[in-house]
């Protein structure tokens, strides 16, 4: 059975202060501290002040000075003992100091770098790109994700091998966006391009009965970033189910996907109608926001 | 045409937004019974001249019977297969590497060269394209020209290819390893080297073609046991051999003449000829008995020969095909596998020097006891150890397969080493690719996660990957 710190005697002496106390620190405890820091003692409690070991533990420092030929039959100690450093760490806790600081007292292989979480490959959450991870989720069906990130893979691999796309120039892409011989080289770029392009700025929401006489009142509603790219990818995926596959095999369906973002970045694709036309229906229901029943059941 | 909204913006359309079109007078006003609604109303399948929809009359069964509506034409018969079957060897978009060589048949047998990436010259990937050494599961579409890396492994093959070619000696040799290590690339750097030094390449892709019945069978006459000959699959091989050995088989003429095939072949006609005799599938199997009897004659001066097969548990085992008596027949009856499990154990042997060299797979492949046994025995005594008994009570042994496998040289493949790490990863982080410092750090953590340098894991660790 391992040996049993005996707390009490130490938490008698222990007193309520107000305020932290770490500022007062006790100048003996900290040479302490130091002197174990330099001799390197173990953290730990000795076996000195359990009742029951303490015929043992005299007989040992007996044993001691007679095999030391010291005549004071004491134990010859360097230093203060394991158990009263314990004890002093124990007492600097109380008075609110860190008592196991670790640049103090050291560590056996050195402290390890945290670097920062944001950085990408360090984190496990956040590895990849944070549009790729959305789309792969999107891309899951029956929970299978390793499936969706090997799609996923796939379709990054058909951009970065595609030749360049032709940008209409009636459909334009996001303001800043590199030049198109660019993106084949950099894929998720490609891939979030396309996205943020065709993804919606609102959508359309019907409260039902608002607008009197049972009728619906729609409201434009903006969307925040996340929302826009999940909107954006449903319609491209609702583009790819339909169309018919000319292939058979595992890359199949990742090509389909793939020759869809295509299709976006050249403006061929019919997305871009959808998102057209949820535009014009904001833009035509902007007006219901000053409706007063806006304002009376404060839905905005 | 303009928009009429601004594209990127909620602005105020410049243009008035036409209502929505659905409005047609039979809805706006259903009391109505004016005479347009009424045509409307005939237009209607179902529905009767009153207005009266019949409902009950389309009879569903099955509750979630789906209308599939075929927009389109579907993909002609073998379409998809040649979709699924592409191969795209090279990718305009990545970067040229600078500094990247084309190999050369010295290259191969220098091991200074180990641990670089040398590219394959166009002429032999042409070759190498005739014969269907790429495979579409590789990565060759991710770069700019088909490369490979030259490894400790690749150079001994082709030293020791290059020792059989100059000993007139044989070459028996199967290649054997874990999952994604690169066997099939071995092949594939093999057929490079016996391309580049003028070899005849007859190389067998895919084993699986051969034994797994989906191919045409007859039996030959006067073989006892009875043998099988495949001649679709042997037009298609003859056509192959011509393509990718074109230049070697113009140079060679007949030694015999041979009267027994569909064209007459007299002596002294040129073996390009002979090959080109087979037109169709009846008696390819013939042209190529003859062929390979004349790459075998003595009396010519003849190059070495290098026969290659991919997938080689399919042939050690019993094949899918059924006898006349409907018995199954082992895959060693078949004439093809014979003539090159015949070679492989050393039972024929190639006269004029070359090299018999099969690989394992590891992906759709079926489970064949007696060739993993005779592996396990061969690469223990190269290694001088002792190699293991066959198991007492274990089934599916196959006596003709061990045979064939009993004095062939195994070379086992394993990861690469760092240094050959290093080579490829900054061949990939060249070509545009690998998108991130090629350090020490990054090769170690791609070799370490790839198995320790098992080439397809650290493929997929750092090209198949989310990552930009």
């Amino acid at each position: 059975m391992p040996p049993r710190p005996n707390l009490v005697s130490v938490f008698r002496a222990l007193s309520i202060r107000p305020g932290s106390l770490a500022a007062r620190r006790p100048p003996a405890a900290t040479a302490c501290i130091a002197a174990a820091a330099q001799g390197g003692a173990r953290r730990g409690f000795a076996t000195e002040m359990d009742d029951t070991k303490e015929i043992s533990e005299t007989l040992r420092a007996k044993m001691n000075a007679y095999m030391s030929d010291d005549p004071s039959g004491k134990p010859s100690l360097d230093g203060p003992s394991e158990n009263e450093l314990a004890l002093k760490q124990l007492e600097l806790a109380a008075y609110g100091v860190q008592p196991w600081d670790v640049e103090t007292e050291g560590v056996k292989f050195g402290i390890p770098q945290r670097a920062a979480a944001a950085t990408p490959g360090v984190s496990h959450k956040k590895r990849y790109d944070p549009v790729v991870e959305q789309m792969t989720k999107l891309l899951m069906r029956d929970g299978k994700l390793a499936k969706a990130q090997r799609d996923m893979a796939m379709i990054l691999n058909y951009l970065r091998s595609s030749p360049p796309p032709k940008v209409n120039p009636a459909r334009p892409l996001l303001p800043g966006a590199p030049p198109a011989y660019q993106l084949p080289l950099d894929p998720v770029l490609y891939l979030t391009l396309a996205i943020d392009s065709v993804a919606p700025l609102i959508r359309i929401r019907g409260y039902k009965g608002l607008a009197g006489g049972g009728k619906s009142l729609d409201l434009p509603i903006p969307l925040m970033a996340r929302q826009r790219r999940r909107v954006a990818f449903g319609w491209i995926l609702d583009v790819v189910n339909k169309k018919p596959s000319k292939g058979s095999g595992r890359t199949m369906f990742p090509h389909r996907v793939a020759e869809e973002i295509v299709a976006v970045i050249e403006g061929r694709s019919s997305v871009w109608d959808k998102r057209q036309q949820v535009h014009k229906q904001g833009t035509v229901n902007r007006a219901n926001l000053g409706h007063s029943a806006v304002q009376r059941f404060k839905v905005m | 045409m303009s928009a009429p909204n601004s594209l990127r913006c909620l602005a105020r359309p410049s243009a008035i937004i036409p209502r929505s079109l659905t409005s047609a007078p039979w809805i706006a006003a259903p009391f109505s019974t004016s005479a347009p609604s009424l045509a409307k109303a005939e237009t209607r399948k179902g529905v009767m001249p009153g207005g009266h929809v019949r409902s009950g009359k389309k009879m569903q069964l099955g509750k979630f019977k789906k209308n599939a509506v075929r927009q389109g034409k579907s993909p002609l018969p073998g379409e998809r297969k040649a979709y699924r079957k592409r191969i795209q060897l090279s990718n305009s978009n990545a970067l040229p590497v600078p500094g990247l060589e084309d190999v050369r048949p010295a290259d191969m047998v220098d091991e200074n060269k180990i641990g670089r990436v040398m590219s394959i010259p166009g002429l032999v990937l042409d070759q190498l394209r005739d014969v269907e050494a790429f495979k579409p599961t590789q990565y060759w579409g991710m770069f700019r020209t088909p490369s490979t890396l030259l490894r400790a492994e690749t150079v001994d093959l082709a030293r020791r290819m290059q020792n059989a070619a100059d000993k007139k000696d044989m070459l028996r040799l199967v290649i054997s390893g874990e999952r994604l290590t690169g066997k099939s690339l071995l092949l594939l750097q093999s057929l490079t080297y016996a391309f580049m030094n003028d070899w005849v390449v007859i190389h067998i892709p895919e084993a699986q073609e051969l034994t797994t019945a989906c191919t045409e069978y007859a039996p030959i006459p006067e073989t006892d046991p009875m043998q099988y000959m495949q001649n679709n699959y042997c037009l298609r091989l003859l056509q192959g051999i011509r393509k990718a050995n074109e230049r070697v088989l113009s140079r060679l003429t007949c030694a015999h003449s041979h009267t027994d095939l569909p064209q007459n072949i007299p002596v002294n006609s040129t073996l390009l000829q002979l090959t080109n005799s087979a037109k169709e599938p009846e008696g390819a199997w013939l042209v190529f008995q003859a062929l390979w009897k004349e790459l075998m004659s003595q009396t010519a001066t003849r190059p070495p020969v290098l026969l290659a097969l991919d997938g080689l548990a399919h042939i050690m085992r019993v094949s899918d095909y059924m006898s006349p008596s409907f018995e199954p027949v082992h895959s060693q009856d078949l004439a093809l596998v014979r003539l090159f499990c015949d070679a492989l154990s050393g039972k024929s042997t190639l006269r004029n020097g070359g090299a018999i060299i099969g690989a394992t797979s590891r992906g759709n492949t079926p489970r064949s006891p007696s060739m993993e046994l005779s592996l396990t025995q061969r690469l223990a005594e190269q290694a001088g150890e002792e190699a293991p008994k066959h198991p007492p009570y274990a089934k599916g042994f196959d006596p003709r397969s061990e045979e064939a496998l009993k004095s062939v040289r195994v070379v086992d493949l394993k990861g690469i080493s760092k240094p050959e790490a290093r080579g490829l990863m900054e061949y990939w982080a060249a070509s545009g690719v690998f998108r991130a410092a090629c350090d020490e750090k990054t090769v170690t953590r791609s070799w370490t996660l790839g198995g320790h340098g098992v080439v397809g894991e650290m493929e997929r660790a750092s090209l198949q990957t989310l990552r930009p």
